[in-house]
Formats: structure tokens, C-alpha cells, sequence
């Protein structure tokens, strides 16, 4: 990445809200990039692993929670997805891309790009994408992806989808958001660097905003059990962290008991040190900074993950590696421009409707019954979580807020 | 002024310095009468009553629990306060003795005193303070001001203003409210040179004539009505004790003894004991606590500012609310707990805010004061842990035993060198540094009882090796051999030692000097210990001792006068 170009992009990361494609914004100066060159995909088993507590019980908090890309030139051999001013000049005759092209025609340029953001009534593209109709985007051509295999092959509950393989081998794996998303520059980055999506995800849970705490119950043994009850929640609580940005272990958390808490419990079993959970809706916070009800900062969306089931194997040192998968509605997937609004195309270049078309176009979960068509996308999170005391919710609490 | 005494000397000149805003004002020609600071003399018996005997500045905690209780906690108190140097080996109440005010000190205690008197009476304020209505708002009115001005002054100077006094502050009120049209100013104006007075700023004490002892002196009433509430309360003296004070009650010992043991059932003894033992602990230490944010990553600000407060939680705990045993200190494994320490000690906090009881387990070998993560890491450096440092302040803070100090050229490069894989941990290091044979002499009286707590890093956190090598915590002091914190912990509350230090440590407090009289201390220990080593019981027996009361003797200095007139000469 050249100087101007690093710079423009530090610029916009911290002037604004910036939606991503999912894209989460002002994020600041590129610390805390997730660790892409280890094998953070938990799915194989490790040997040495201690002894449980004598109670069973094991708390961790979520330090990672990113979309996981695989980066490298072979899923995007074209590029990353254009911005919406490149997709406006792609669309014209090449005459007319040509002279709109000279310096002298900037700002008739700039002018018609942006006028084809807006729609009649003061609609535009990250607010209503539904009222647009866009050319779909270039998704992941690879065959490797990270993720889970969600419908273990059978087509039972989804529609038609392309499987992919993890890097490690394992087939049957589904991420259809991947495939529509990794393309984007919000999730792909520059290779080496983590796009937006990572670095923005991990600043949310810093601050305590979308900051999630697992909590272990009747662990027996780390490498087989074949009963653990797993809650999966969100806390108020702000993880300590070091100089350097890295949560610090042994802080204690306390599961969020503020309605609606997104206090998920979950059904797993252990074998050979992996833990996974039964297939179960699972839902989590998601909130967009510290702003109120009617400021775009505030406002209170959610990780809305159908069948969703956890993978996450033991590590020596004491934390867990694995995914979070499941099937996530389409439009969540657009929630951070869709709330940062027309902002999102202009700043960022975003076109959301036609994120949200291809979404659509490769949909594979949330199928209705009726209609037979799926209006959720397979998705899958990168997980990260270091030990951490963690506080369930007292149960006279839970019985009285229920 | 007539100075006798070079310490008081420093501090009138204080004196004269403080009338300089009130100067600048233009008040000049109102003063009020000087302090005639007079040493006492050997011939004690030529002393007039109402001669000053002693001058102890002020703390900020004291001036803040002042300023709270005279006129409400809402008061804001803002600014920045000259420290109260500690005089080596001693107490910070005794630095106070000494104390003198710089000029910018001065300015300091004056810009802080304008927010206080501007806050007080403002609009939302003055009604509590003023019991009259001024005939107008927008003059003077002597009546309303002095009737305003003198029950505060009472407060502020824990004494009733003397009739020169009253004029003056009432005259400085007239004046100034004629002057800004607003008789609140005026007041505002007067109650901020009260605050800068040196009879404000400084406890001043004064000596009568001991009619139990022909020829000696002791202290009145008033000095001993706020001797009482600075050393048990660590605030000015309230109505009643004011009261009893009026009456001649103080200077009664039943009486006395009825005010003092009233006082330390009272729950306000606790702001008291929070105040001697940050002292007599060198909790100022604290401001300056600082460590290597790589090497340890679990320290910050806010780890620095609860560490003081979970040590003096579990002391008032112990010692106030469970009534124990001082000894015990440092042998108990119950204490308090935030989220902000739990990473430290890594141990659960189920509670999000605030503090919550937490009891350690014996196999974490915290024991009392001495496994706190403050006490470790106040002793520590900024980078390791330091078995000589720790050892040092046990011997010096809590046995009152000095250690002298290392000589000017001693070659440290053993010790700092802590990742020499060569010399593993800290007790390899120190025996190779120890060699030297100017050194080894204060390191066999330090660092034998420090490596007991070498499990406990830099920060106080808890560590089984030091460079993958395991850590011997094998520790002796006095002859008795132990192992670790909990070992030390046991040797301490079994030392004579321990208990004799704080019994003279609350000798010092309460008079602003460490005593010289073995005698009185080891009675005060013996008595300390027939009430069960009780902290309730030690402080009233200081309380209620007549040693305590008796004016020390000095050396008649020769004369000298600064006057006001002077520093108006050069200070036009």
C-alpha cells in the first residue's frame, strides 16, 4: 500500500461511522490485527490439555470474534469488489467511462456517482437497498473457506449451495457469507492486514459493547465429555487489557442481566478436546457505540445465528480456539451501513443493494416452508477465548425476568 | 511577631505571607492580631497562658474532612496541596511539625480557598450559613457579618475568635462587600482569609499552667479538644468536643477519659485509623508507584489506586469491625476485593462494582498486610521483585527497627540482572551480591525475612518459578526460621517487636513527635497487650496517658520579629 493510499485509509477509518459491508467503523490505527498466521481454527485435536477445575466450571471471554478469511490471491483473482464509484464507471460505455475519467470532469464525476446512490423520496442505497436493482458483486471463487458443516451435507432445511473445503481438509463446509462477503475490502483487507470487519469486531468487544463470556458447566474432562451445559452471553463489563490491546486472563465478568440479556444456553459434548454444541438458535448483542436511541451510535441490532452451534477446541494454554456457525438473516449481514445510511456509500463506497442482492442470490438457510426460498446466509465467526471468572446470571433473577 | 523558635520562625513568616492576598485586596490596615509564636523556654514556669507551644500543619485529608464537615460534603475542593515532608524513620504527622508553607504553597492554599468561600456562599449555599438577612444585599452589614463570620471562624480555628479577630474578619467582610456592592462577596471574601490563616492551616497548640504539677505546663482545652478529633477522627473538632473544651472538661482526666473513650467507639475513629496507618504504612509512596507496563502487564492506574484501599479495608475490618488483634494483621487471610484487582490475585469478583469480601485460601500463602499485593509491590521495583526492599520495610515500617542505607558505590549488577539464567532467582542473586562483605552486613537483617515473599512478583501476583527455576521461600528473622508469607506472617505477630512499633507509632501521632522515653512506650505496649493488643484500646490509652498531654521543653532560642509592616515594605 503506497503512503497516500494508507493514509486516505486511516483517514476515513477514524473520521466517521463508517459502515462496512458489515463493516464496522472508526476503528482507529490498525492495532490489535487478529493473529492470521496461526492455526486459529480450532477444529484439530490437541494432546496435552490439564484437568478440569474440581467443580466443572470454566469461565472465558470472547477475545476474538471475527469473520475468518483466508487471505491469498486465489479467492478474489479479480480483485476486491469495486467501490461504488468504480461500479458506476464500470456500468458506462467506455467513451463516456473515458471522458468522465479526466481530471477536468471530476466533479461532474462525482456528482453523477453520488446522485446514483439516491432513489425517488429521498431513498438511497444503504437505507432502502430493497428499491435498488444492482449488477451482483464478485464473491469468493475458492474452494476453501473456514466454517461449519451446518446441514452435515443433507439439503433438508436450505436451499442449493456450493460446500466448501476448510484448509485443513474438512469437506461440508458452509459459509455462504463468506462467499458473497470475502471479496469485499471491509472483510478481505490487503493481504497481511486485517480488513475492517476483524479490526472493528475486536474494538467492539474491547469496549464492552458486544463483549461475550462462555461459561463451562459439569466439565469432567477436557478431552471426552459427553454432557456440558455451555452458556453463551453477553457482559456489561469492559475486558482488562494490556498495553499492547490484549485482554488480560483471570478478569472476572458478569453475564449481562440487562433485558433482552442474549443469555444462550447451549447443550455440548467433548471429544478429543473439541467441544461442540448442539445445533440451536443463538442470538447476541450488538450495539453501535455509546449513542442514544435515535443517534446512529446506540443503536441496539443483534448476531442473530439460526441452528447456530459452537466448535471450540481446548488449547494448553488454556483458551479456546474455534467458530461460532449458523444461519444468519441476509440483511444482517448489511446491518453496520444499513444503520450508517446513505454515509456508507458515500465515505465508504459501499453499495449496499448489491451486497444485499447477491446475499440473497446465494442464500442457503432460513428457508420458508411455504415458498421453499432461503432468506438467511450459512456464516461462521472466528472465535478466540482466554479464562476469565465469569458470573452467570443469579437464578432468582433469571426466574424473575424471564 | 516575636520567634523564638527557628521552626515556628518559618512557619510566622508563613504567617505574614498568608495576609498577602488579603493584601493584594487592599485590605492592608485590618489585621488581625499576630500570633505571638514563642518557644517555651527550661524555665517553663515563666510561661504566660495561651502561649504556643506547637504549630502542626494541617494534611489535605485533614483539610478535606474539615472543609466536608463544616460545610458539607457538595463543597468542592479543588486544587493542588504542598506536601507535608516525612522526616527519615518518622511519621508524616511529625513532618508536620515542621511543616512550612512556600509561597506557592501559599497560592495554592489561597486559590483553593476563594472556590471554597465563593461555593459556600453562593446562591444555593448561603442560607445555610448566614442566620441573618443582610438590611441590604448590596452593603455592609457589620451585625449580620460578624454573626455569620464567627460561628464558621469557630470551626475553622477550633477555638472562639479572640475580639480582634472578629473585628477584623467582620471589617474585611464591610469592607469588601462596600466595594463589590454585594454583601455576600464581602463575606466570601473574609471567609477565604480565614481559610489561608495560619491559624486554619496549622493546629496550633497552646500551654497553661499544670496545676497537678507546679512549674510544668500542659496543653488547654481547645488545643487538646483538637489533639483528640485530628489524632481519633483526623478532622476538626465538632460541637461537643468544642463544648467540652469551653467547659474546663478536658483538661478533667475522668472527663477527658469519658470524651476520648466515647470517641474511638464512635464510627468516625475509623476515618481516624485510615489516616495513622497511611501514615505509619508510607502510603504516599503510592503517588509515585510506577512499574514497567511489559513486564507487567496487570498493573495500571487503577490497580495503583485500590491497592492502598484494600489494605486499609482489611485493617479497619479487622481491627474496627471484628475488633482483633493487631498481631493478627499479619496473620489473617481475610480482606477485600474489586474487579480491578482480581486479575492481579486472579480470583474471582462476583460483584461488578464496588468491593466485596474475599477470603484467601492457605495454599495462596497470602497472609495478612504482607501477602497484599500492596505491600509487594510498594516494595518492590519497577521492573522485580526486591527481597531487600521488602525486608526493609519490614523492619523499618512495621518493627521500627532503621536499616542504614546502602553506601553511595555498591555494585548492583548481580541483583538488576534478572535474566541471567546463571542466577535464576532473586535469592541466587542476592547471595552472589551479598558476597561483598559491605554489603552482606544489612542484607543478613533484610533479605532473610524479603525472600519469603519472592513467590509474589514485582506487582504482588503470584509466581511458582522465576526463569523456570522453582522458588525457595525458606525465610528466618530474629532466629526463628519459616517458609513463606505465611511463615513471615507468624514470625511477625509473634515478634515483640510488631506490637511495640504501632503503640509508638500512635505516641507519635497523637503529639506530632516520636517519643524518646523507652519507659512510657514499653508501658504503653504492656498496656496495650493486657486489652488484647485492641486498636480501640491503644489509641484511647494515648488518648488519656497525661505523657501525652505535658508540653516538651526546649532550648530558648534567641529572639526575632518579622512584622507585617515589613512584608508590606517589600511587598508593596
Amino acid at each position: 500500500m503506497t503512503y497516500a493510499k494508507a493514509r486516505k485509509r486511516n483517514l476515513i477509518r477514524t473520521a466517521c461511522f463508517l459502515p462496512l459491508g458489515g463493516a464496522l467503523l472508526a476503528v482507529g490505527p490498525m492495532t490489535g490485527v487478529a493473529d492470521f498466521g496461526s492455526p486459529a481454527i480450532g477444529q484439530q485435536a490437541v494432546t496435552k490439555l490439564p484437568n478440569p477445575p474440581a467443580d466443572g466450571i470454566m469461565g472465558f471471554v470472547v477475545e476474538d470474534f471475527i469473520p475468518p478469511v483466508i487471505q491469498g490471491k486465489d479467492a478474489c483473482p479479480e480483485g476486491t469488489v469495486r467501490k461504488v464509484r468504480d461500479e458506476y464507471l464500470a456500468a458506462l460505455p467506455e467513451a463516456e467511462r473515458t471522458r468522465l475519467m479526466l481530471k477536468e470532469n471530476e466533479e461532474e464525476l462525482v456528482a453523477k456517482w453520488q446522485a446514483s446512490l439516491f432513489g425517488s423520496n429521498n431513498t438511497n442505497i444503504c437505507s432502502q437497498p430493497d428499491m435498488f436493482t444492482r449488477a451482483d458483486m464478485r464473491t469468493v471463487q475458492s474452494k476453501f473457506s473456514h466454517g461449519l458443516d451446518l446441514d452435515g451435507g443433507k439439503s433438508v432445511d436450505t436451499c442449493a449451495h456450493e460446500e466448501f473445503a476448510s484448509p485443513a481438509g474438512v469437506t461440508g463446509i458452509d459459509n455462504q457469507e463468506y462467499r458473497v462477503m470475502g471479496c469485499t475490502l471491509e472483510w478481505r483487507g490487503v493481504d497481511g492486514i486485517a480488513g475492517d470487519q476483524a479490526i472493528g469486531t475486536r474494538q467492539f468487544h474491547a469496549s464492552g459493547e458486544w463483549t461475550q463470556v462462555i461459561l463451562l458447566k459439569g466439565v469432567d474432562s477436557l478431552q471426552h465429555d459427553d454432557s456440558v451445559e455451555v452458556i453463551y452471553a453477553n457482559t456489561p463489563d469492559r475486558p482488562v487489557q494490556d498495553s499492547k490491546g490484549h485482554f488480560l486472563r483471570g478478569a472476572s465478568f458478569s453475564a449481562s442481566t440487562k433485558l433482552p440479556r442474549h443469555r444462550n444456553v447451549l447443550h455440548g459434548r467433548i471429544e478429543n478436546g473439541v467441544l461442540t454444541t448442539d445445533p440451536q438458535d443463538i442470538m447476541l448483542a450488538q450495539t453501535w457505540g455509546q449513542g442514544g436511541s435515535r443517534d446512529i451510535r446506540g443503536n441496539r441490532t443483534k448476531f442473530d445465528y439460526r441452528r447456530g452451534k459452537l466448535q471450540l477446541t481446548f488449547q494448553p494454554d488454556g483458551s479456546l480456539r474455534g467458530m461460532l456457525g449458523g444461519y444468519k438473516p441476509v440483511f444482517d449481514v448489511i446491518q453496520s451501513p444499513g444503520i450508517g445510511g446513505v454515509g456508507s456509500a458515500l465515505v465508504a463506497g459501499i453499495d449496499c443493494a448489491q451486497y444485499l442482492q447477491t446475499l440473497r442470490k446465494y442464500a442457503d438457510g432460513i428457508r420458508d416452508p411455504k415458498t421453499g426460498k432461503c432468506s438467511g446466509v450459512s456464516s461462521a465467526m472466528q472465535i478466540r477465548a482466554i479464562p476469565a471468572f465469569v458470573n452467570d446470571v443469579p437464578a432468582a433473577e433469571r426466574m424473575t425476568k424471564r | 511577631m516575636i520567634l523564638k523558635n527557628s521552626g515556628l520562625k518559618s512557619k510566622a513568616l508563613m504567617l505574614a505571607l498568608t495576609a498577602l492576598p488579603v493584601a493584594a485586596f487592599g485590605y492592608t490596615a485590618l489585621q488581625p492580631a499576630p500570633i505571638a509564636a514563642q518557644s517555651l523556654s527550661a524555665s517553663a514556669a515563666q510561661a504566660q497562658p495561651g502561649q504556643i507551644v506547637a504549630m502542626r500543619r494541617i494534611s489535605e485529608s485533614q483539610y478535606r474532612h474539615i472543609i466536608a464537615d463544616v460545610f458539607g460534603p457538595d463543597i468542592r475542593v479543588a486544587g493542588r496541596f504542598e506536601p507535608i515532608v516525612r522526616p527519615v524513620h518518622e511519621l508524616i504527622s511529625s513532618g508536620a511539625s515542621d511543616a512550612a508553607i512556600s509561597p506557592a504553597g501559599i497560592e495554592q492554599f489561597d486559590a483553593i480557598a476563594r472556590v471554597i468561600a465563593s461555593h459556600v456562599f453562593d446562591e444555593k449555599h448561603r442560607s445555610q450559613f448566614t442566620p441573618c438577612a443582610p438590611l441590604d444585599a448590596t452593603k455592609a452589614d457589620d451585625a449580620c457579618a460578624g454573626g455569620t463570620l464567627a460561628p464558621l471562624g469557630r470551626y475553622l480555628f477550633r477555638r472562639p475568635l479572640t475580639p480582634s479577630e472578629q473585628a477584623f474578619f467582620t471589617g474585611l467582610a464591610g469592607r469588601a462587600a462596600t466595594r463589590s456592592g454585594s454583601f455576600a462577596k464581602g463575606l466570601e471574601l473574609s471567609l477565604a482569609a480565614m481559610l489561608v490563616s495560619p491559624n486554619f492551616l496549622y493546629v496550633i497548640e497552646r500551654a497553661e499552667a499544670d496545676p497537678a504539677s507546679p512549674g510544668s505546663l500542659r496543653l488547654d482545652n481547645y488545643s487538646r479538644a483538637s489533639r483528640l478529633s485530628f489524632m481519633l477522627w483526623n478532622t476538626t473538632p465538632n460541637e461537643a468536643l468544642l463544648h467540652a473544651a469551653e467547659i474546663g472538661a478536658l483538661t478533667d482526666q475522668a472527663k477527658l477519659s469519658t470524651v476520648a473513650e466515647s470517641m474511638v467507639k464512635s464510627p468516625r475513629f475509623e476515618q481516624g485509623l485510615r489516616a495513622f496507618f497511611s501514615d505509619m504504612l508510607l502510603f504516599e509512596k503510592f503517588d509515585e508507584l510506577a512499574k514497567d507496563p511489559v513486564v507487567y502487564p496487570y498493573f495500571n492506574q487503577e490497580v495503583a489506586a485500590a491497592l492502598p484501599e484494600q489494605t486499609l479495608r482489611t485493617i479497619t475490618d479487622h481491627l474496627l469491625v471484628q475488633n482483633g488483634d493487631y498481631r493478627q494483621l499479619f496473620t489473617t487471610n481475610r480482606t477485600f476485593m474489586t474487579r480491578v484487582l482480581g486479575p492481579v490475585y486472579q480470583v474471582p469478583v462476583s460483584k461488578s462494582k464496588g468491593w466485596v469480601d474475599y477470603q484467601f485460601s492457605p495454599k495462596d500463602d497470602r497472609a495478612g498486610l504482607l501477602g497484599q499485593a500492596g505491600f509487594l509491590a510498594l516494595y518492590s521495583h519497577s521492573g522485580r521483585s526486591s527481597p531487600t526492599l521488602r525486608g526493609r520495610a519490614i523492619r523499618e515500617v512495621l518493627m521500627c527497627q532503621p536499616v542504614p542505607n546502602p553506601p553511595g558505590n555498591v555494585n548492583f549488577t548481580a541483583v538488576q540482572d534478572t535474566a541471567n539464567k546463571a542466577m535464576p532467582t532473586a535469592r541466587i542473586r542476592l547471595s552472589e551480591h551479598a558476597t561483598d562483605p559491605t554489603c552482606s552486613g544489612c542484607h543478613r537483617i533484610t533479605d532473610p525475612a524479603g525472600l519469603s515473599l519472592e513467590r509474589f512478583d514485582g506487582i504482588g501476583a503470584f509466581r511458582a518459578t522465576e526463569n523456570d527455576t522453582p522458588i525457595n521461600i525458606a525465610g528466618s528473622m530474629d532466629g526463628s526460621d519459616f517458609f513463606g508469607g505465611a511463615g513471615l506472617g507468624k514470625a511477625l505477630a509473634d515478634s515483640p517487636s510488631t506490637p511495640m512499633c504501632v503503640a509508638s507509632r500512635a505516641f507519635e501521632f497523637a503529639t506530632g513527635r516520636p517519643s524518646e522515653n523507652a519507659a512510657l512506650i514499653e508501658a504503653l505496649t504492656k498496656s496495650f497487650g493486657s486489652n488484647g493488643y485492641g486498636i480501640r484500646s491503644l489509641f484511647l490509652q494515648v488518648a488519656i496517658m497525661p505523657e501525652a498531654w505535658r508540653v516538651r521543653a526546649s532550648k530558648p532560642v534567641i529572639e526575632s520579629q518579622v512584622s507585617f509592616a515589613d512584608l508590606r515594605a517589600k511587598n508593596p
